[in-house]
């Protein structure tokens, strides 16, 4: 265990590399001040590989991502997916959308032992899940006043999915998390995207898929899962006997997909979008760009 | 065996085009030209773990089997100089880009490809070639033959 204060050019030993550390990089110093937490099913997760930290040279706050190469196997929909860490793809992703608003900035920079290190700009707001979390109104109200203007900037945000698909890389862990809604509800960036999978026929296919959870997460202000549904039968009735499978996500099989069977006045034309991610879908989003198309579509619509 | 097919028929410019093509089919059987191809997708995280020489012995196992799938259709009444094979050495992203690419350098009128039984989940996330050339080909028959 090095002592406190010293200065690490080998991050390989990231759980070693603590507060007041040192991590320097080719010719810039770095400040350890903490680490990274996640926050999850009202779990806090230290994320030991990933370092809050200061700039010596300009004082700014940066994240610095240290290499972990994790792999493991997900289970989505009883389909077993290889998943794993790539900080390299990050690092060429960063380097493609240098300046892109809907994209979190930074840059990779290798440290003495050859680890790729991220060096990433902190970006001020609230994830997509807090902030959709935020409105404090009935559903109808949000569905008709709020929901067009998330829609619309939810399009930016596919179109930027896109702009990674059209240059062969795939997002690999798009989450609600994983959408910052800047400060002053601004744009939707997009953060952490060195996790990526195996889909060997249907590269974007998980990509494809994450896309759907924002818009079912912020169409039903919330998901609402089979679980709930069943339970509380003050909110829901006795809905959960007029549902079937076919009503419910195609890879998160408990997930309520066809909202328009909770609440009625969600047009068919943006249902029928929900419903491409449900069991009961013969057609799948082949492509980003043939979400971005139905959402404007509807949002011409309306 | 007598070959036995199901054609569905209704009154749209679809079915007709699918009949066009059968009614050119019985005829041309025998005189058919078949290639029969592979194409090479770019190795997995999980395919490179099997080995470097398992990855390379590859192209001369599947060529093997190829061979024999030659013969099989010669001895169906194919003619030999009619059944020629082509594997492509240059890796694709997926099967079916690959696929698509070769028929595009064709003259092809059908595709034929089997399909191995999936969920709807399977399908979603692993993809099927099958399901890229229905979608992506126009012009061309795609016989799929399901597992």
């Amino acid at each position: 265990m090095a002592s406190p204060g010293s200065v690490f050019t080998d991050t390989s030993e990231f759980f070693s590399i603590g507060p007041g550390d040192e991590i320097l990089l080719g010719s810039r110093r770095y400040l350890v001040t903490g680490e990274e937490r996640e926050y999850r099913f009202g779990v806090e997760d230290p994320k030991f590989w990933v370092k809050k930290a200061v700039d010596r040279e300009t004082q700014e706050r940066k994240i610095l991502k240290l290499s972990f190469a994790e792999t493991f196997m997900t289970s989505l929909g009883g389909v077993k997916v290889r998943c794993f860490r790539d900080p390299v793809k990050e690092g060429n992703i960063l380097k493609l959308v240098g300046g892109h608003p809907s994209f979190m900035q930074g840059f990779m920079v290798r440290d003495e032992r050859d680890n790729p290190v991220r060096v990433l700009d902190i970006v001020r707001g609230v994830n997509f899940l807090n902030y959709v979390d935020s409105f404090r109104m009935p559903h109808e109200t949000y569905f008709w006043n709020v929901l067009p203007g998330i829609l619309r900037r939810l399009v930016e945000a596919y179109k930027a999915i896109d702009f990674l698909h059209a240059h062969g890389f795939r997002h690999g862990d798009i989450r609600n998390d994983h959408i910052i809604v800047a400060r002053g509800g601004g744009d939707y960036v997009w953060i952490d995207f060195d996790y990526d999978f195996e889909a060997l026929e249907n590269p974007y296919s998980l990509d494809l898929f994450g896309l759907g959870n924002p818009l079912i997460y912020a169409v039903g202000k919330g998901f609402h899962d089979y679980y709930t549904l069943k339970n509380d039968t003050y909110m829901y009735k006795d809905l959960v006997d007029h549902l079937t499978m076919a009503d419910f996500s195609l890879l998160h099989t408990a997930r309520l997909v066809n909202l328009r069977k909770l609440y009625p006045y969600i047009p068919t034309m943006l249902n029928n979008i929900l419903l491409h991610f449900s069991r009961g879908a013969n057609v799948f989003y082949e492509s980003s760009q043939e979400i971005i198309e139905d959402l404007d579509g509807y949002l011409e619509y309306l | 065996m007598k070959c036995s097919i199901l054609m569905a028929f209704n009154d749209s410019s679809s079915s007709r085009s699918a009949l066009d093509f059968l009614c050119r089919m019985r005829p041309c059987y025998a005189e058919a030209l078949v290639t029969l191809l592979h194409v090479l997708r770019k190795p997995s995280g999980s395919e490179e773990l099997m080995g470097k020489k398992f990855v390379e012995s590859a192209p001369a196992r599947m060529r093997e089997k190829m061979e024999k799938a030659r013969q099989k259709l010669i001895d169906s009444g194919f003619k030999a100089e009619n059944v020629s094979i082509k594997m492509i050495d240059k890796p694709y992203p997926t099967v079916g880009e690959g696929i698509l690419e070769q028929v595009a350098e064709g003259p092809y009128n059908m595709v034929v490809i089997g399909r191995k039984k999936m969920s709807k989940a399977e399908e979603f996330v692993l993809g099927d070639p099958s399901i890229r050339l229905v979608r992506a080909l126009e012009g061309i028959a795609v016989m799929v033959v399901k597992q």
